[in-house]
């Protein structure tokens, strides 16, 4: 009698470890993520990924990491060089300010459009915009966490 | 020809009829631990009861199983990169609500399908079936969310009727109403009304989340945000009031008010918004604490259950013996809660005082686990918000993520006496069609949105116009 109420509280017990077994196992899963996680650099404010692109120059598909201010252009001087017979040479720059990214159009020729509408001075954005220079149209994506 | 749909990247289509296994290891792992802990469960409740070595509710605990590892298979199956922590937690959580299921009186419900009649565990087993399939299916499905964040005002739409039909056809259960009933069927609509909010909540404030982060006009000290942009604020803030005037349904009100502040907050990262919230919410409670009745009582209650512990105080008192006799290991599966003159001491032990059966049963010990369970999830789906492509998808993971965790918590802090007790179910682990069915929405969607591979986020607005004819002229 007293075996089996030993070994019924040995069961209870196998009952609680087991829920915290499977706890230890999840939490080395997560730690294991977020090591992976933190060895990729991740000090990139945003990032724009490159939609369309009839010329080539950024070519289609590609990702460009963001600086605070990321200037875009024909000019080789610019952060990111435009190459489409659409854009002027200063075309239009994204400046990160505290907490969102904005446009701004640096008086360009065919004008900076975000989501399909003309930028006028200075434009708030969010992430997943669509900015359109030239013919070449960029998304704003979330840094990678 | 345009230049516009030729320069699109072509959409990578889902290889329908194709199937491309990917082998989750990690996911098989964990599942195994789950079946071997509610098998552990199972024989110490079987034992208890019976006073020899034997399994309770085996055959049910078989089929859910084998509708987890079913599920786990689908997914494997359909080859996707999709979290695989969530689904072991979940059915873990789901494991120990069945067991709570198994141990309790079987009278608790009786649903009747069909000409058979169906306890408490049985029906619980189909909701929680239902959910598993619901929850892998959506996982597997959900490719692309254009019609989630395109028709955010449909969902509104949806939202506000639904919370209408409540307040029509709803039925009254200990003061509130909660339940509609369509046929056979009855439904707690809050539950999937929580789900349709996360989602226009999503969709609208990643719209307009530049707008509200920046923008403000001065009052005095204040800065606030545009008008256009504190309607939808003051409209959900009264829409939660509504809830408690017309509802009486506390729970949900403080759960529809709380995840809508911290989304606010995510989206905007202005903590000012939050205090003008909780003032808001403070003032609401306060006028409704003097013109309401219910109020008054739960809260009267939460101060001094002893005073009233015969009356209304009388579920809480017992919630707190339970927790007292639990102690740090508990009394074991089956051995807590002796009935008084044949009746459960504790009132709704199987719907919103299923954490304090739990705390019983397993102890400090085990709901401090469950309570892991819970925190592993919104860790989880946090992350899945972390590292989502646009606001949208953030947004939407981390609303869904809160809606579980608020809910966890707010219930649980009641069944403690840490906040006034509201009636809302603990997700996963409580009986109830509508709950187990709204939180597995909730978990498909975080999986779906979780995989890395998912389809590129639509463009926000369909670019047309000038935008259109200047792309054409590129293109000639």
């Amino acid at each position: 009698m007293e075996a089996s109420l030993l070994a019924l509280w040995l069961v209870r017990l196998a009952f609680l470890g087991l829920l915290y077994l499977f706890l230890l196992a999840v939490v080395r899963v997560l730690l294991r993520d977020l090591r992976s996680a933190a060895r990729e650099p991740g000090s990139e404010l945003g990032r724009l990924v490159v939609v369309a692109s009839p010329d080539g120059e950024p070519p289609s598909g590609s990702v460009i990491p963001l600086d605070a201010v990321t200037t875009i252009g024909r000019d080789v001087n610019n952060t990111v060089v435009v190459e489409d017979a659409f854009a002027s040479s200063q075309h239009a720059v994204l400046t990160f300010r505290g907490r969102a990214w904005y446009v701004e159009d640096r008086g360009s020729t065919n004008g900076t459009y975000v989501n399909g509408s003309l930028v006028d001075d200075v434009e708030p954005l969010g992430f997943g915009d669509e900015i359109q220079v030239g013919r070449v149209r960029l998304r704003l994506e979330r840094p990678r966490a | 020809m345009s230049a516009l749909a030729g320069t699109r990247p072509a959409a990578r289509r889902p290889a329908i009829g194709r199937l491309r296994p990917r082998f989750r290891r990690r996911e098989l792992g964990l599942l195994a631990l789950v079946a071997l802990a509610l098998l552990a469960g199972s024989l110490s409740l079987g034992w208890e009861r019976a006073g020899r070595p034997e399994l309770a509710g085996g055959g049910l605990l078989a089929i859910y199983l084998g509708t987890l590892a079913l599920v786990h298979l689908g997914q494997v199956l359909a080859g996707r990169r999709t979290d695989q922590v969530l689904l072991p937690v979940v059915g873990l959580l789901g494991g120990i609500g069945l067991l709570m299921m198994i141990r309790l009186p079987q009278d608790l419900v009786q649903q009747s399908f069909g000409g058979a009649s169906l306890g408490l565990a049985q029906a619980q087993l189909i909701w929680l079936v239902l959910a598993l399939v619901v929850a892998g299916s959506l996982a597997i499905v959900v490719r692309n969310d254009t019609w989630l964040r395109l028709y955010k005002y449909t969902w509104a739409a949806a939202g506000i009727a639904l919370l209408l039909a409540t307040f029509v056809l709803g039925r009254n259960t200990n003061g509130a109403t909660l339940d509609i009933r369509l046929g056979p069927v009855s439904g707690q609509p809050s539950e999937l009304l929580k789900v349709i909010l996360v989602i226009f909540l999503a969709a609208y404030l990643s719209e307009n989340r530049p707008l509200l982060a920046e923008r403000s006009w001065l009052v005095g000290p204040f800065r606030l945000p545009p008008l256009p942009y504190l309607i939808p604020m003051i409209a959900m803030w009264a829409i939660a009031i509504l809830i408690v005037v017309v509802q009486r349904d506390l729970g949900a009100a403080l759960l529809f008010f709380a995840v809508f502040l911290l989304l606010l907050y995510v989206a905007t990262g202005r903590g000012l918004y939050v205090v003008l919230g909780l003032l808001a919410f403070v003032a609401g409670s306060y006028v409704a604490y003097r013109l309401f009745g219910v109020v008054r009582e739960r809260f009267d209650v939460w101060l001094d259950p002893w005073a009233t512990a015969q009356g209304s105080g009388y579920q809480v008192v017992q919630a707190l013996y339970a927790f007292g006799r639990g102690g740090l290991l508990g009394t074991g599966l089956g051995a807590g809660l002796p009935s008084v003159g044949g009746q459960i001491p504790l009132p709704e032990v199987h719907t919103d005082m299923v954490f304090a059966a739990l705390g019983e049963e397993l102890g400090l010990v085990g709901i401090l686990g469950v309570l892991g369970l819970y925190l592993v999830i919104l860790e989880r789906g946090l992350r899945i918000a972390a590292s989502a492509a646009d606001d949208f998808r953030a947004l939407l993971a981390t609303g869904l993520t809160l809606v579980v965790a608020v809910q966890a918590l707010v219930i649980a802090a009641g069944n403690l006496k840490l906040i006034p007790l509201t009636g809302i179910t603990l997700p996963f682990v409580s009986y109830g069609g509508s709950s187990l069915l709204a939180n597995a929405l909730v978990v498909g969607l975080l999986l779906a949105l979780s995989d890395r591979g998912v389809e590129p986020p639509p463009p926000p607005r369909a670019p047309g116009g000038r935008l259109a004819r200047l792309a054409d002229r590129g293109a000639r």
